[in-house]
């Protein structure tokens, strides 16, 4: 049986007294793409800070190629790659240093970090920003650059919030190249997203996630989607509301 | 990857930072020519006759003496504060816009563990106040050559430039610890803050005659500061334990970034 290469087990956390995950399981295998979709608030980037080791959950375990995230040997974290919230972009380097900076922090030497950096630039369609700082960027052209940082190592386990929030069409379509590029070498991926059609195209397996809880898995075929992930949260929200009622029933 | 080659690439990283750095190139012009002006301007201006009542009152110390002498005592007690609130602001910006802005959280994960990013901005810092503080002490020192070339007095002494470098670099070890305060704040205004903070306690502690084992207060004191009497009463352990910080700072911020936790 095949080892997850990201996973969360029973993973529980609260901020100032509100359940943020609750008791939620995920795991990713090798070559799969995992999306993780829910609204605002449902817990989206809290897990993705848990399982890479940005957070301590409260409660359960997290695990990057089975290893804790907050204490990775470094030849697990060479093959390890993230963007959650704020990229590896500094504004005052430029779209070429930048990338050099990311590959020399991934373990790479420095000439292999400046050929690697120099395909990012062409594979993301950065080249004519290539000595542009990032701080006079596009937001959009800032999130390439942030993708790029994160995969010019070419990981094999890695974890993308919401990659296509900024892009352009164009953008979108290479950031769903290079995500399906990597699965098919056999990288774990797991992105959280609120697009729903590219998560569509995307994805291998939809988890839906609502109050910091799993509430169900999507299939991505389909052109009916965004109808039966609402009914999927309408139907979790009436199951919590029935057993709201229930516990108080009981009380009484 | 070994511990070296971890600590190179982000030698490499962080020396890379601090060349587009903006408070850096503004503080390092400020340290190499605005301290070597002010100390050959205020050694002018002690002994020229526009210096009169208060003016002259406050330059009294430079009045006379050893010309060459007095423009590298000048320039050390300068550098002593100088360095000191060059290197805060810089620790401040180095850590604190980091998790400020959220870029601490991309450096999770890593080849280059977190332990290892927060020992090379530490090292980085250091050796640019090193080279501020040496460059600042040169330029003071080939100004205070002109000077006495033109006026036909004595060249600048040796233990003069050992002294000024001295003080400079024992003020600027000083700015280390706001690096760990900028980790716990999480601010860069927060960590300025704290550094205007220390600065006013050590004038107090100065006030009250407790300064020369108070690590803020000694290497500013044993540059004349204070006086005569007061630098005569600053030995080897009071200096030690200024010394003492900047290493005391780094462990305690390397160890913080290892621990870093809710990013």
């Amino acid at each position: 049986m095949t080892a997850p290469a990201l996973q969360l087990d029973d993973v529980s956390h609260t901020f100032d007294g509100r359940a943020a995950l609750d008791r939620l399981t995920l795991t990713v295998l090798p070559g799969r793409v995992t999306a993780l979709i829910g609204l605002n608030g449902a817990g989206k980037t809290t897990a993705l800070r848990a399982l890479t080791g940005r957070l301590r959950p409260t409660y359960g375990v997290a695990r990057i190629l089975g290893h804790d995230p907050a204490g990775m040997p470094v030849d697990t974290a060479r093959r390890f790659g993230h963007v959650v919230d704020t990229p590896l972009v500094y504004p005052e380097l430029t779209v070429t240093e930048n990338l050099r900076c990311a590959a020399r922090l991934h373990g790479l030497a420095r000439h292999a970090a400046a050929a690697a950096a120099d395909a990012a630039v062409g594979r993301m369609g950065l080249d004519p920003w290539r000595h542009t700082r990032a701080g006079a960027l596009s937001m959009g052209n800032r999130q390439r650059l942030g993708i790029s940082g994160a995969t010019l190592h070419r990981p094999t386990a890695l974890i993308l919030d919401e990659p296509t929030s900024a892009l352009d069409p164009q953008g979108v379509v290479l950031v769903r190249e290079l995500v399906r590029g990597l699965a098919d070498d056999g990288a774990a991926v797991l992105v959280s997203s609120h697009h729903l059609d590219e998560v569509a195209r995307v994805a291998d397996e939809i988890v839906v996630l609502h109050g910091g809880r799993d509430v169900g898995r999507l299939e991505p075929g389909g052109t009916d989607l965004e109808q039966r992930f609402f009914a999927m949260v309408l139907d979790a929200d009436t199951r919590a509301a029935d057993s709201r009622k229930a516990g108080s029933g009981s009380l009484t | 990857m070994t511990a070296g080659t971890a600590l190179r690439a982000a030698l490499a990283v962080e020396t890379l930072k601090l060349r587009r750095s903006t408070v850096a190139r503004v503080a390092t012009a400020l340290l190499v020519l605005l301290v070597p002006l002010g100390s050959v301007g205020m050694v002018a201006l002690a002994r020229s006759p526009q210096a009169v009542g208060p003016t002259a009152a406050k330059l009294a110390d430079y009045a006379a003496g050893d010309l060459a002498t007095t423009h590298l005592l000048v320039c050390g007690q300068v550098l002593s504060v100088a360095a000191l609130a060059a290197g805060g602001f810089f620790v401040a910006w180095s850590f604190g816009r980091e998790l400020e802005s959220g870029t601490a959280g991309a450096l999770f994960g890593l080849a280059v563990p977190r332990g290892t990013v927060a020992l090379a901005k530490c090292l980085v810092a250091l050796a640019w106040i090193t080279s501020c503080v040496v460059l600042a002490v040169a330029v003071t020192t080939a100004a205070s050559a002109l000077v006495a070339g033109v006026s036909g007095d004595s060249f600048p002494t040796w233990a003069g430039v050992r002294n000024a470098v001295a003080a400079g670099l024992l003020g600027g070890g000083l700015a280390l610890p706001f690096a760990w305060v900028a980790t716990v704040t999480r601010s860069q205004l927060g960590t300025v803050g704290a550094l205007v903070g220390m600065v006013a306690l050590t004038q107090i502690v100065v006030l009250l005659g407790g300064g020369t084992w108070f690590p803020y207060a000694a290497p500013s004191l044993w540059a004349g500061m204070g006086g005569a009497d007061a630098a005569a009463a600053v030995g080897p352990p009071h200096l030690m334990l200024a010394a003492a910080m900047a290493p005391l700072g780094a462990a305690a911020v390397v160890n913080a970034w290892r621990r870093l936790t809710n990013v």
